[in-house]
């Protein structure tokens, strides 16, 4: 009789988990397709990104792809994000390390390392709260000009 | 008639004098665009050692003097099939304007006040407009603008 009362509850468990387990497998599938693939590049060997502007909603997972379009100069260039109004005080920082970014570095959200020209390289993270988060080139000297905005919005 | 002869000769040597002075059309240049992208390169890597300069970041002054002999390279390559003699007339005055970043470069090592490289710098900027003028005017930079595509002065 008890063997019987245990496996019915073990039944009803099963069949409220099984729903359930459904739902979370949805979601992770929602997460998946959230991700977000943007590509930047340097304007030639130009001091610029092209495209200077991105967007993209919050919480959603953004595979970023920065390409040094450069063919004469060996200027290294990178793409570095940063919290709002921390863009000139990490690139003096960085100043200090030939552009090197610090992975402990609380200011900076994602940032891709130093290529050459011709390079492609990747970094991947979930977008910030909604708000204008500034990116910018940490080779010193460049960051004046070679800067832009993500927009990130609700 | 001797007189004559004369005259003739002199105008002729001085239509000749005037062909070599001017500058060869943008109709002309054979890359075009590789040369426009070469004049505006030399006046982006001028301006970054400015800025080094001014920051007092020394040490980076050598590393700009290498962009500019790269810059350089790319206008000799936008140049390549162009006639001896005006091949002859831009790599004399690069020469020149190459020397001059080289000796701020040189400077730089000892370098502890942005004066005297100032100084230096305003001389090559001249030496380095020689070299524009060999182009049409609608080809030169203007050392003045942006970047295209740039936010100058960054934001946030």
């Amino acid at each position: 009789m008890r063997d019987s009362v245990l496996s019915r509850r073990a039944l009803l468990l099963g069949s409220l988990a099984f729903p359930l387990t459904f739902s979370a497998c949805r979601r992770s599938r929602t997460s998946e397709q959230q991700v977000v693939d943007l590509v930047i590049e340097s304007d030639g060997d130009f001091l610029a990104f092209r495209p200077d502007e991105l967007s993209c909603r919050t919480g959603t997972m953004i595979h970023v792809t920065f390409h040094h379009t450069g063919k004469f100069l060996s200027a290294l260039h990178n793409w570095v994000l940063v919290l709002p109004n921390q863009m000139e005080a990490v690139d003096k920082d960085a100043e200090k390390t030939d552009g090197e970014i610090s992975p402990d570095d609380p200011r900076v959200i994602a940032w891709v390392p130093m290529c050459g020209k011709g390079e492609r390289v990747t970094t991947q993270f979930v977008a910030p709260a909604p708000g204008d988060y500034p990116f910018f080139c940490s080779t010193p000297g460049h960051a004046v000009d070679m800067n832009g905005i993500m927009h990130v919005t609700e | 008639m001797k007189r004559e002869k004369k005259m003739l000769a002199v105008l002729a040597l001085i239509v000749l004098m005037l062909t070599l002075a001017a500058p060869i059309s943008a109709a002309q240049l054979k890359s075009p665009d590789t040369v426009k992208t070469a004049l505006r390169l030399l006046v982006q890597v001028s301006n970054d050692f400015k800025r080094q300069i001014t920051n007092k970041n020394f040490a980076r002054v050598p590393h700009e003097y290498m962009e500019y002999t790269e810059a350089a390279d790319a206008l000799r390559t936008g140049i390549k099939d162009e006639p001896a003699d005006f091949k002859a007339r831009v790599e004399s005055r690069l020469k020149a304007a190459v020397a001059a970043y080289q000796k701020i470069s040189d400077m730089s090592a000892k370098a502890t006040d942005p004066g005297p490289l100032m100084v230096e710098h305003a001389k090559a900027v001249t030496a380095m407009n020689a070299v524009f003028d060999l182009f049409p005017a609608d080809m030169r930079p203007d050392p003045n603008l942006p970047p295209p595509g740039g936010r100058r002065g960054g934001r946030g």
